[in-house]
């Protein structure tokens, strides 16, 4: 699992190799045992020309990993899943880190702690139920169109429901807290007295903000993309639920291989595909963050 | 510009919470279709308290979510540790088999336990659950522990063992104090997706053993009546109070008290 | 907490079981006698309190249920878990892909007094048919057609309105590509389960595009959505309707236009490893008998009885009873089996058209 380390330091009662291996190895063990063995196995079956169950006979084939060649118009709807991870991460971003700031700077004791809590409270109501909320506000003659009518009672309906928007806004709301806690953790040990000193040194707020709160909030960030951006990708509630007739992502695809079609190799092959994506995309992020990632 | 960010951080928290007031709402109104105008009615609480399938599957979902919190949180971060802390070959491929459990989508992940669980003869049950509760929940506390040491000032930790510490006491004295926030976000977090966690307790729960995402879940079919409002607004409550009391007794002198 | 122990043991024994190619034998199960396992759509029938209520009072035996959410599911549940169900509740269009794996016991019809009521045509469905023994019994079946709000439904009688101006961004189409390709297929006057011309069907979904508002997957969600006013026009369930009408008052109307409808049978099954095979087919007796349909359809809505006795016995004016004529039993087109390469054709065609929706 883990290797010896380098020039190691004067001896100790446990060679440092095995200290790092201890400490990784229960988490590792149980997501090999849950996790990825189980994976193996729906590796293998994407080899597969069907799942090996009952009397089929199943053969080797790649074909499956083909399917973008073979279904031509999965490529709109992968480019268009992508793009929906890259806004909600954007916004999410975007709101998220000065809502984290917020959080650390403009509040103290008591009432940060309270804060804090209620940022991630959203997060232990269910998710379904949650979703189905948003439907009742932004459909037709929904909670947002009244409360709008208060204000102006000729106005039109948005009709948010059931358009891509309206996932956006499902999805942002289902992943925001994640940035936002990411966020804080980095940023909450920015210590003032740093920012103090740029300021003293002439330095701008906008300056400030870009030279030395968002390098140090850089880890926050990222573990919120992570959390945020991958699982984005894969989703179907909110598609499914805020998105009508438009609500089609590599997620609702997925999904129907294995409810509609029983194609559990071609719905692992697409899985596997978008994990590839996914992992390419991160090999070419962390290369141009490399230094900021991680400390020392 | 304190102001400002309060007035935004208010914001924001409208917005979080403008479903879940739509949620709590419900609970309390009469249609069972979800249809306005509002009447009130305390009906869906009454049914609640006859409804022994739900109880039994929210009794059910809380005690996966404590256990699952308990063990992903403690293996999760002395992962999390290792990974941020120490340099060894090999690091770069364990932070990214992080990625699988969060990036393929459950239904996968949740077919391919059920599988693999019933060759090797792990098969359903409350062992199964956990089992793939605490996997899943595991890649959210080692990235949210990750975020919070890569955070700190290491040579706060190298400054005491310059004093004559070791690196052990260091880690003991410096760090895990400094990494309490963290830890417990972590650990609100591993909760939360036990808690919702649908697709991998539907497939490993036995036959008449329930969670409550799951007969949620498998109630949209018939069609789910403001009851699983009510149980929700019950368990959104039980979780307010439940987190104020342990913010008072725990201190949380790390989030709050220390600027 | 005491039952997922005993499970726990009861599946590392059946793990070593299956290792050692046991499966199907018989072996030491530690159930109480007089209880049954049923495997379902959740709130189908099966599952009424009244009637288990009533089942334990006559027979003794305790009836506890699991659900499913698709019929892979099922099939899946069914694969994984020998020795966990006494009755199954399966599609006719599959019956009998799930005998073929061995994975279900043909039914005695002596065992089953209440079947001579069923109606021959459903009873002797070659759907239940493989290798010459019968693997359900007829329960209900329904219709996959529209429903229409009744305000508008006047003059319906053709899914023709589905592509006309009125119907422009009003429309709610099911999520199921048998269904959907089915329908198609009857516009153009095609085989509903192996159409000759599946590039026009596809084309024929794809003019759907500006009426179609949302695709819905679950009845609750049909509901929700029909009564906030989204729609006036869908694809529906014709027992599914008559549901909505009776529990929530919507004014629905389910129409079967000229084309034609898509006809779909259930039946109840018997796993072949079922440890409680007598008790499994004494409840599929009750559920095939008038009491318990006759209440079910009244209180709560049901698809139609496949016991013709059954629906005799509901009141005249009863929705399902009027949905549901008999006549309809010869006309229909039934969902059947189908390979699994067409099937797959299928699911590719409708994901086609669901791209193009959104695109």
């Amino acid at each position: 699992m883990s290797e010896p380390q380098g020039a190691a330091p004067a001896p100790r009662s446990l060679r440092p190799g095995t200290v790092t291996a201890l400490l990784v190895a229960p988490a590792y063990a149980w997501l090999t045992l849950a996790i990825f063995l189980p994976l193996v196995a729906m590796l293998v079956f994407s080899f597969l020309t069907v799942a090996p169950f009952g009397n089929r006979v199943a053969e080797f084939t790649t074909t499956h990993y083909l399917v973008f060649f073979n279904r031509p118009y999965l490529v709109e709807v992968a480019l268009r899943s992508l793009a929906l991870g890259a806004w909600t991460t954007g916004i999410c971003a975007a709101i998220g880190l000065p809502a984290a700031l917020a959080l650390s700077r403009a509040f103290r004791g008591r009432t940060r702690e309270l804060l804090f809590f209620l940022v991630i409270l959203p997060f232990w109501t269910n998710g379904l139920v949650r979703v189905f909320s948003w439907t009742m506000v932004l459909r037709e003659n929904g909670i947002l169109d009244d409360a709008v009518r208060v204000l102006w009672p000729a106005a039109p309906s948005f009709g948010l429901l059931y358009s891509q928007p309206a996932i956006v806004i499902g999805l942002v709301h289902a992943y925001l807290p994640y940035m936002i806690l990411t966020c804080y953790l980095s940023v909450v040990a920015i210590d003032d007295a740093v920012l103090e000193a740029a300021k003293s040194l002439g330095a701008r707020a906008p300056v400030v903000f870009w030279k030395i709160v968002l390098p140090l909030a850089a880890p926050g960030l990222i573990a919120g993309s992570v959390l945020i951006f991958v699982p984005v990708i894969g989703s179907f509630m909110e598609p499914r639920i805020l998105g009508g007739k438009a609500g089609v992502t590599i997620g609702t695809v997925i999904e129907d291989q294995f409810t509609q079609a029983f194609n559990w190799p071609l719905g692992s092959a697409l899985s596997f595909i978008m994990l590839a994506v996914v992992l390419v995309i991160f090999a070419v992020f962390s290369r141009a963050l490399r230094g900021r990632l991680t400390a020392s | 510009m304190t102001a400002l960010g309060k007035a935004f951080l208010f914001a924001v928290l409208v917005f979080l919470y403008l479903p879940v007031a739509v949620l709590v709402a419900m609970a309390f109104n009469a249609s069972p279709l979800y249809a306005l105008p509002f009447e009130f009615t305390l009906h869906w609480f009454e049914a609640l308290s006859g409804n022994a399938k739900l109880i039994a599957a929210t009794r059910n979902s809380i005690l996966i979510a404590l256990l699952t919190t308990v063990i992903a949180t403690t293996i999760g971060s002395l992962a999390a540790v290792a990974l941020s802390r120490r340099r060894f070959r090999g690091r770069t491929l364990l932070q990214l088999l992080l990625l699988p459990p969060i990036a393929i989508p459950w239904l996968i992940i949740g077919t391919a336990m059920l599988v693999f669980f019933f060759w090797t003869g792990i098969g359903r049950g409350l062992h199964a659950m956990v089992l793939g509760h605490v996997a899943l929940a595991i890649p959210y506390v080692v990235l949210v522990v990750g975020a919070g040491l890569n955070a700190q000032r290491i040579d706060l930790e190298e400054a005491a063992m310059s004093l004559g510490s070791t690196p052990r006491h260091a880690f003991f004295a410096v760090t895990l104090p400094l990494l309490m926030p963290s830890l417990v976000a972590a650990a609100l977090f591993a909760f939360a997706v036990s808690l919702d966690q649908f697709v991998v307790s539907y497939f490993l729960a036995t036959p008449g053993v329930s969670t409550l995402p799951v007969e949620i879940y498998t109630s949209i079919r018939k069609g789910f009546t403001p009851e699983v409002n009510a149980v929700s607004s019950l368990l959104l409550g039980a979780s307010m109070v439940l987190i104020v009391v342990f913010a008072r007794l725990s201190g949380m002198g790390g989030v709050g008290g220390r600027r | 907490m005491r039952t997922l122990v005993d499970r726990r043991r009861f599946n590392l024994m059946l793990g070593a079981g299956v290792a050692a190619g046991a499966l199907g034998a018989a072996m030491p199960r530690a159930r109480a006698a007089g209880k049954i396992t049923v495997l379902n759509w959740q709130g189908y029938g099966t599952d009424e309190a009244w009637a288990l209520k009533l089942f334990a009072e006559q027979t003794g035996i305790e009836v506890v249920h699991d659900n499913y959410n698709s019929e892979q599911e099922m099939f899946t549940k069914l694969r994984t878990n020998p020795g966990a169900y006494d009755v199954v509740v399966i599609n006719s269009a599959w019956t009998s892909r799930i005998a073929e794996e061995g994975l279900l016991e043909p039914i005695d019809f002596a065992t089953v007094p209440n079947a001579v009521d069923l109606d021959p045509l459903l009873k002797d469905s070659g759907n239940f048919v493989f290798d010459g023994k019968t693997y359900g019994v007829a329960w209900v079946w329904g219709m996959n057609a529209l429903g229409v709000r009744k305000d508008k439904a006047a003059g319906v009688d053709s899914y023709d309105v589905l592509l006309a101006p009125e119907s422009a961004d009003r429309v709610a189409l099911f999520d199921d590509a048998i269904t959907e390709i089915g329908i198609a297929a009857l516009m153009l006057g095609q085989k509903i389960d192996d159409p000759s011309d599946m590039p026009a069907v596809i084309d024929k979904l794809k003019a759907m595009k500006p009426s179609v508002k949302l695709i819905w997957s679950s009845e609750d969600q049909w509901n929700k959505a029909f009564s906030a006013g989204e729609f006036d026009y869908s694809i529906y369930w014709s027992g599914a309707a008559g549901r909505s009408q009776k529990a929530f008052n919507l004014p629905v109307e389910f129409i079967v236009p000229k084309e034609g409808a898509i006809g779909w049978l259930d039946g109840l099954s018997v796993p072949a490893s079922a440890p409680n095979k007598a008790e499994a087919v004494s409840f599929i007796n009750w559920m095939i008998d008038p009491a318990f349909y006759v209440k079910w359809a009244t209180d709560v809505g049901a698809p139609a009885s496949a016991n013709t006795k059954a629906m005799d016995e509901l009141p005249a004016d009863d929705p399902q009873k009027l949905i549901h004529k008999t006549e309809y039993l010869k006309q229909l087109q039934f969902m059947s089996p189908m390979p699994d390469e067409r099937r797959q054709a299928f699911v590719d065609a409708w994901e086609e058209v669901k791209a193009f929706y959104a695109s």
